[in-house]
C-alpha cells in the first residue's frame, strides 16, 4: 500500500510553505552582512525605502530586542549593533513582490568598522583571541563560564583524562592521531521558508520547521507574547535532516508582518541557506587508542574540538553540546576512557544539528583509529572489533546502567558474512560492478552505536470520521518526509482491523493538539507508535462515538530548553516497563572501493550495511532510511565540503556543494539483523540516524587497505589519495598490484559466518536491480 | 538588476539579429539556450539593454555534413542534438561524446553549440574538442561575415575574439580521414560537475601507421582552453612512449591552472599530464569518443 | 511583455518583465507544482516540460516560452496517470520537494524514446540530473524503470 502523501507528491499538489499565498500578502527579502566581524556603524535605507514597491526597510531599531535560541538565546533577530559572521541578519525589506523586495535590499548600505575576527575553532580558544561576544555567560541558558577561556559555547567531558593517559601508558600498541572533517550542510532541497501573519495580536506562523510545539515556545520566549495567542499552522517539510529546527527566520517574518499590519512571506535563496543557516560543525578530532598484545582495547582518550560558530542558539540540548560527540565510544567496552569535546564560538555561520549531530565527524576519527591501532597491532580491523564490542549486560565503563541489550556482535557477524559473498552473483543480490583494471581495490569496515530514546511526550486525537469506522488521526507533526504519517495510518489500521484507506492522517496546528518535542532525534516512530497503541485501546473502550485524545508522557512539557533525545534523558512514560534498561542500535557497514593509482580517483564499489533492528513497520520506508543515509554518508565521505575560506562560504550553489547524484551512487546491500529489543509495545527501534554515521570511515578504512595510505581530513579526495601515494614512492608507472606498503586490512575478513546466537535472525534485503 | 527598459527580441533571420546586436539600445547580447545568460542576469554579472534570442532563426539550426565528411554545424544546434546526430557521431566522435557530457539533460536541452563556445569558461568541456579537431567559426557581423579558426577564439578568460555586434553563426569541423578523436573527462568526485581536467586528442594515421597530424587542446588548465603544440611533433612517426611523454610533459609544462574545489594548481598539472597521457594512447590505439581510460600501464 | 503559451494543454498568459524566469511564471499562475530551489539549473526541481524536452525552468527566460508548450507535473498526472501510479506505487520518494521534477524527468525520457524500454544506464544517466537528499535513488529508478514497463 502506497505512502498515504504519495499521490499529491507526485502530482506536484503538496504545498509546501514557499507555495502558499495569502490575501494581501507582502514578500521580504534580508540584507546580510559582508563582513565576519564588524560594529555597524550605520545603515542607510533611504533609497531602497524609495524603490518601486518597497513598504518598509527595517533594522535592529524596529525589532523586538530579545535573541531567541533553541536552548542558549543568544541569536538576534537583526544584527544590533554588531555583526559576527558573515551572512548574518542586518536589515530586512518587505514589498509587493519578492522581486521588489530583492530589488531593494540591493540598495540598502551599511558601513562597518571591521573587528578582528576568529575564523577557525583552535583560533578562538587560544588564550588572548578576540572575542565573538563580550559575555556569553550572560545569555539566558548559556553554560559558558568566563573560566572557560575565551569563546567557548561549552565544554564536557567524561572519564578521566589521567585514567585513560595511564592506561594508555601501559598498553601494548597505541596510535595518537588527529582527524579532521569540514562543514556541511543539510542539503535539503527546500529552501527554508516561511509566512507569518499577525492580526489582533494573533500571530499565525506557516512554515519549514519540524517542531511545531518547541517552535511556539520558542517564539513566546523571544517576542514575550502568550504561547496560547500563536498557532503553528500545519504544512509539510521539504526534507529537514536537523536543519530546520530552530526559529531560524520566523521571528523576523512575524516582526515584519506586525510592522507591517500584513502578512508576509520570507523564503531563502539557496546561496542563504547554504552560507547563513545552521550547518554542521566542523571538527578536529584527537584520538589515542592503546591495547594489549591480544587486541584487547586498554584505554582510549577522544578529545573534539568542533566549530560552534558565531551564536550557540541553534544547538537544542541543555549542555549546547553534541551528544554524538559523547556518546562516541558507546560501541566499546573500555576499561579507561575519556571523551572531551569542546565547542568554540567563532565568526562564521552558526552551526546547529545535522542527522546525528556530532556521530559522522566523531565516528570518523574512532572508527579509523581502531584501524590505524589494528595496524600497528597486526590484527584484523574486524577482529579488533569483534574483541571489543559492549557484551550484553556488561559493564559500561563510562558509567549508566548496564545495556538491557547490546548487539553490535551480532550486527558485526552479519556484515562479515555477507562479505563473504561480496562480489558475487546471487539470485537475490546483482553483484556491484567490478573495478577497471588496474586500479587498486580494498574493503573497510566501521562499526556504529547510538543510544535508542526513550519515549518522550506526545499527543494524538482520534475523530470519528464516517460510515463505517473510519477515522480521522489528528498528529501534532509534521510529514518532514520519512513516512511518519504513513507509519500512523498502517499502524492505526493494523490496531484497530480497518483498512488503511479508512484511516486519514492529518497534521493540525499548535491549537489543535496539546502537545509534542517535534521530528528528531529518531523519537517520532517510537513515540507515535506509543500513543497509537494506547489510543487505539481507549478508542475500542469507548461508550460515546466521540473523539479520543491520548498524551504521552503529560508530567513533562515541553518547553524550549532541552531534547528527551539521547539514550536515558527523557522520563519514562507510565506504565513503561522497559524504562530501567536503556537500549542501543547497532549499525555496522564495510565500503569496497577502488583506486587508480595514476590519478588517485577513488570509486566506492559498494557499501554494505548491517543494520540492528526491533520490528520494522514499514519496510521500505525503513530501507529508504538506510538508503538516504547511506548516501548521505558517502557524500560526507567524498564529495561535500562548504569549502570555507576567511569566514566565508565558497560553495554558495548545489553546483559547488556536490551532493550524491544518481550516477554516484555506489551499489547499496543491506543485511537486516532482526529480532533486537525496541521500544514501546511497537517494540521499535529508529532508523533515521544510524546509516551516514559508519560510511566515512568505512571509506577511509578500504582506502587504505587498497593503498596503503591513510586519509585523515574528509572529504577524501583524488587530490588527496594521490599526493599521499605519490609521497609513499608508489603512484605513477604500471600499477604493481594491490597495495604496497602495509595494508591496512586488505581484502575480506576471514572468519565466522553468520551463524551464532540463538534468536538471530538475518536477512538479506538486497533486493532486485538496484541502482549501482 | 536588468535595466528598466530592457528589451528582448526573438529575430526570424541573422541579418535582423545583427541589425538588432549593433541596435543603440545600450548593450545587446545573443542568447542561445539561455543558461549562461539566466546566470549572468541572476547574478547582476549583466546588465544588457536588449537581449537577442537566435532560437526562432532555422538557419542557425542546421547541420549539415558533406559528402567528405567536412561538418557545418549551426551555432543554435544544442548539445543534445549534437550528441545524437549520426554525422557527428560518425566524424567527430569526441565532440558528439563531449556534447553529451556537459551538465545534465536538461542543460543539453537547450544550451547551444555557439553558445558553449561563445561564453568562454575554461571549465567547459567543447572549446577544448573543438581546438583538437581544428575546427573554424563563422561569423556575421555588421561588416559582414568572417571565419575565424577556433585556435584564435578564445582570448582570456570569458573572453573571445567577437567583435562588437558580431555572432557566431555555424561551426566548421573538417573532414579527415582517418582521423581518431577523444575526449577524456576527468571528474574525480561527482560526476555530474565541471571536469577537473578535459583533454581532447585527436590523430590522422596513415596506412603504414605514422600518424599524419596530430592534435591535443586541454581544458580547465588556465583562463582560455589550451592547444599543446608539441602534439603537433608526433606526425611523420609511429609514435612510442617516449614520445607520448613527451607530449604529456609539454602539457603539463604548458598548463597555467588556478586553485580551485576541483584540485589545486599542482594537482591540475599533474593531471594535465596524466591525463594526456591516456588521451594520446586511446587515439593511437583507434579509440574514439570516450577513452577507454585506465591507469598507466594496464 | 505579454507571454502566452500553452500551459498543461489549456492556454495560458501572462505579463512579465523580458527577465523574467519560466519557474516564476508557472508558480505565479498557482502551479506550485514546480519548485525552486539550487536555482542554478543543477538540482531539477524547477523541471518542466517545453516541447517535449526537459528544461530547468529556473534558467528559462519566460520570453522564450512563447508559443510553446509547457507541461509540469500537475498536468502530467492528468494527462498520464500512468506516471504516477509507477513513483506511487515504488514509493519514489521521501519528503516529496525533488518528486514533481523526478516525474517530469521521466516523462521526458519516455517521450525521447522510440523504444520504450532502457537500459539502466540509459535512465541513470538521463534521470541523474535529478537530486534527491532524502530517498537514496533506489526507488526512484525503479518508479522510472516501472513507468517505462507500464507504456
Amino acid at each position: 500500500m502506497s505512502r498515504n502523501d504519495a499521490w499529491a507528491k507526485a502530482s506536484g499538489q503538496t504545498r509546501y510553505a514557499a507555495d502558499l499565498s495569502l490575501p494581501g500578502m507582502l514578500h521580504a527579502a534580508v540584507v546580510r552582512s559582508m563582513v565576519p566581524h564588524a560594529r555597524i556603524l550605520g545603515i542607510s535605507t533611504k533609497q531602497a525605502e524609495a524603490a518601486d514597491g518597497v513598504i518598509g526597510v527595517f533594522t535592529a531599531a524596529d525589532v523586538n530586542p530579545h535573541p531567541y535560541g533553541r536552548s542558549v538565546r543568544d541569536v538576534p533577530i537583526l544584527a544590533s549593533g554588531v555583526v559576527r559572521f558573515t551572512g548574518e541578519r542586518v536589515a530586512a525589506v518587505v514589498a509587493e513582490s519578492r522581486r521588489a523586495a530583492e530589488a531593494a535590499a540591493a540598495l540598502v548600505e551599511v558601513s562597518y568598522d571591521e573587528l578582528p575576527a576568529v575564523l577557525s575553532a583552535e583560533e578562538a580558544i587560544a588564550p588572548g583571541a578576540p572575542a565573538v561576544h563580550d559575555a556569553p555567560w550572560d545569555y539566558p541558558r548559556a553554560v559558558a563560564r568566563p573560566a572557560d577561556g575565551p569563546n567557548v559555547q561549552s565544554r564536557v567531558v567524561h572519564g578521566s583524562l589521567a585514567g585513560a593517559e595511564e592506561a594508555l601508558s601501559r598498553a601494548e600498541f597505541t596510535v595518537d592521531r588527529t582527524y579532521s572533517t569540514p562543514s556541511v550542510h543539510h542539503g535539503y532541497l527546500e529552501p527554508q521558508a516561511c509566512v507569518a501573519a499577525v492580526e489582533n495580536g494573533r500571530v499565525r506562523v506557516w512554515a519549514a520547521n519540524k517542531s511545531p510545539y518547541r517552535l511556539r515556545g520558542q517564539l513566546a520566549e523571544c517576542l514575550e507574547l502568550d504561547p496560547a495567542l500563536i498557532e503553528i499552522q500545519p504544512v509539510p517539510l521539504g526534507g529537514d535532516f536537523g536543519g530546520k529546527g530552530s526559529p531560524m527566520d520566523i521571528p523576523l517574518c512575524i516582526e515584519l508582518s506586525r510592522l507591517t499590519g500584513r502578512p508576509v512571506k520570507l523564503v531563502l535563496r539557496y546561496v542563504e541557506d547554504l552560507t547563513a543557516t545552521n550547518p554542521r560543525h566542523p571538527a578536529r578530532i584527537r584520538v589515542r587508542a592503546g591495547c594489549d598484545a591480544g587486541g584487547r582495547l586498554v584505554g582510549m582518550a577522544v578529545q573534539a574540538l568542533f566549530n560552534g560558530g558565531a551564536y550557540a542558539g541553534f544547538k537544542p540540548l541543555a549542555n549546547v553540546n553534541l551528544h554524538g560527540a559523547e556518546d562516541c565510544l558507546m560501541a566499546y567496552d573500555i576499561p579507561a576512557s575519556y571523551i572531551e569535546s569542546v565547542i568554540a564560538y567563532t565568526n562564521t555561520v552558526p552551526r546547529g544539528h545535522m542527522r546525528s549531530p556530532g556521530s559522522p565527524q566523531s565516528a570518523f576519527a574512532v572508527e579509523s583509529a581502531l584501524d590505524e591501532l589494528a595496524a600497528t597491532a597486526g590484527i584484523d580491523p574486524a577482529e579488533l572489533r569483534a574483541r571489543n564490542l559492549v557484551q550484553p549486560g556488561g559493564p559500561r565503563h563510562s558509567g549508566g546502567p548496564a545495556w538491557a541489550e547490546a548487539r553490535g556482535g551480532e550486527t558485526l557477524r552479519a556484515l562479515r558474512a555477507a562479505l563473504q559473498h561480496a562480489g558475487t552473483d546471487s539470485p537475490a543480490s546483482p553483484a556491484a560492478p567490478s573495478p577497471p583494471p588496474g586500479w587498486r581495490q580494498g574493503t573497510g569496515i566501521a562499526v556504529y552505536a547510538r543510544g535508542v530514546p526513550r519515549l518522550g511526550t506526545t499527543s494524538i486525537r482520534l475523530v470519528p470520521a464516517g460510515e463505517h469506522g473510519r477515522v480521522r488521526v489528528e498528529v501534532p507533526i509534521p510529514e518532514t518526509g520519512t513516512g511518519s504519517h504513513t507509519v500512523v495510518r498502517n499502524r492505526l489500521a493494523a490496531e484497530l482491523g480497518i483498512s488503511p484507506d479508512d484511516v486519514e492522517v492529518v497534521q493540525v496546528s499548535t491549537a489543535g493538539l496539546p502537545a509534542d518535542p517535534g521530528v528528531g532525534a529518531s523519537r517520532v516512530t517510537v513515540g507515535m507508535t506509543e500513543a497509537l497503541s494506547r489510543a487505539a485501546r481507549a478508542w475500542r473502550a469507548r461508550t460515546r462515538d466521540e473523539p479520543v485524545v491520548v498524551e504521552l508522557g503529560a508530567g513533562s512539557p515541553p518547553g524550549p530548553a532541552g531534547t528527551p533525545g539521547a539514550a536515558g534523558q527523557a522520563a519514562p512514560a507510565a506504565g513503561d516497563s522497559a524504562a530501567a534498561a536503556p537500549l542501543v542500535s547497532y549499525c555496522a557497514q564495510a565500503a569496497r572501493v577502488a583506486v587508480d593509482p595514476g590519478t588517485g580517483q577513488v570509486k566506492v564499489l559498494e557499501i554494505i550495511s548491517a543494520v540492528d533492528t526491533g520490528q520494522i513497520i514499514n519496510p521500505l520506508a525503513h530501507q529508504m532510511q538506510i538508503d538516504g543515509g547511506t548516501v548521505m554518508g558517502y557524500g560526507f565521505a567524498c564529495l561535500e565540503d562548504l569549502a570555507e575560506e576567511d569566514g566565508q562560504v565558497l560553495a554558495a550553489s548545489l553546483g559547488d556543494f556536490k551532493i550524491a547524484s544518481m550516477k554516484d551512487v555506489p551499489s547499496l546491500r543491506t543485511v537486516l539483523v532482526e529480532g533486537g529489543r525496541g521500544v514501546g509495545t511497537a517494540n521499535v527501534k529508529p532508523i533515521g540516524e544510524l546509516a551516514n554515521v559508519p560510511t566515512a570511515a568505512a571509506i577511509a578504512n578500504a582506502v587504505a587497505a587498497a593503498t596503503g595510505c591513510r586519509v585523515r581530513d574528509l572529504p577524501i579526495t583524488a587530490e588527496k589519495v594521490f599526493w599521499a601515494l605519490r609521497e609513499a614512492g608508489t603512484a605513477g608507472g604500471p600499477a604493481s598490484g594491490a597495495g604496497d606498503g602495509p595494508v591496512h586490512g586488505a581484502g575480506s575478513s576471514s572468519g565466522a559466518g553468520a551463524a551464532g546466537s540463538a534468536g538471530e535472525k538475518a536477512a538479506d534485503m538486497a533486493g532486485k536491480g538496484r541502482v549501482r | 538588476m536588468p535595466a528598466d527598459d530592457l528589451v528582448f527580441s526573438a529575430p526570424a533571420t541573422v541579418a535582423e539579429a545583427v541589425a538588432q546586436l549593433g541596435g543603440d539600445d545600450g548593450e545587446a547580447i545573443a542568447m542561445g539556450g539561455g543558461t549562461s545568460v539566466a546566470m549572468l542576469l541572476k547574478n547582476d554579472l549583466i546588465e544588457p539593454g536588449r537581449i537577442v534570442w537566435l532560437g526562432k532563426i532555422p538557419g542557425l539550426r542546421q547541420l549539415m555534413a558533406a559528402s567528405d565528411g567536412t561538418l557545418r554545424i549551426g551555432a543554435t544546434v544544442t548539445l543534445r542534438e549534437l550528441a545524437a546526430a549520426e554525422p557527428v557521431r560518425e566524424h567527430a566522435p569526441a565532440l558528439a561524446y563531449a556534447a553529451g557530457q556537459v551538465g545534465n539533460p536538461r542543460v543539453r536541452a537547450v544550451a547551444t553549440l555557439g553558445g558553449a563556445l561563445v561564453h568562454g569558461d575554461p571549465r567547459q568541456d567543447i572549446p577544448p574538442v573543438l581546438l583538437a579537431l581544428e575546427a573554424r567559426v563563422r561569423v556575421a557581423g555588421p561588416s559582414g561575415e568572417r571565419e575565424i579558426p577556433v585556435a584564435g577564439f578564445h582570448t582570456g578568460f570569458l573572453e573571445t575574439a567577437l567583435a562588437a555586434g558580431e555572432l557566431v553563426t555555424d561551426i566548421i569541423i573538417p573532414a579527415a580521414p582517418g582521423r581518431r578523436s577523444v575526449y577524456a573527462r576527468f571528474t574525480p568526485g561527482s560526476e555530474d560537475d565541471y571536469p577537473t581536467v578535459g583533454v581532447a586528442a585527436s590523430v590522422v594515421r596513415a596506412g603504414d601507421g605514422r600518424v599524419t597530424r596530430a592534435t591535443l587542446a586541454l581544458g580547465g588548465v588556465g583562463p582560455a582552453p589550451l592547444l599543446v603544440s608539441r602534439a603537433g611533433e608526433l606526425a611523420g612517426r609511429v609514435p612510442g612512449a617516449g614520445d607520448i611523454e613527451a607530449v604529456a610533459a609539454a602539457a603539463e609544462q604548458a598548463a597555467d591552472p588556478v586553485d580551485d574545489r576541483l584540485g589545486s594548481a599542482r594537482y591540475k598539472k599533474a593531471m594535465a599530464r596524466e591525463w594526456t597521457r591516456r588521451a594520446l594512447r586511446a587515439c593511437l590505439a583507434g579509440e574514439r569518443g570516450r577513452p577507454d581510460s585506465g591507469p598507466a600501464g594496464s | 511583455m505579454k507571454i502566452s503559451f500553452t500551459l498543461n494543454g489549456a492556454p495560458a498568459q501572462a505579463d512579465a518583465p523580458p527577465d523574467a524566469l519560466l519557474v516564476d511564471l508557472i508558480r505565479g499562475l498557482g502551479h506550485t507544482g514546480t519548485k525552486e530551489a539550487c536555482g542554478v539549473g543543477v538540482c531539477g526541481v524547477c523541471t518542466v516540460l517545453v516541447n517535449d524536452l526537459p528544461v530547468s525552468s529556473c534558467l528559462y527566460l519566460a520570453a522564450c516560452a512563447e508559443g510553446a508548450e509547457v507541461w509540469t507535473a500537475e498536468g502530467l498526472a492528468r494527462e498520464d496517470p500512468a506516471l504516477i501510479r509507477a513513483f506511487a506505487e515504488c514509493e519514489g520518494m521521501q519528503c516529496g520537494i525533488c518528486t514533481p521534477g523526478q516525474v517530469v524527468a521521466a516523462a521526458a525520457l519516455a517521450r525521447g524514446r522510440e523504444r520504450p524500454e532502457a537500459t539502466e544506464d540509459e535512465i541513470r544517466e538521463h534521470q541523474s540530473g535529478n537530486l534527491c537528499r532524502c530517498t537514496g535513488y533506489q526507488t526512484i529508478a525503479e518508479s522510472v524503470r516501472a513507468y517505462l514497463a507500464s507504456r
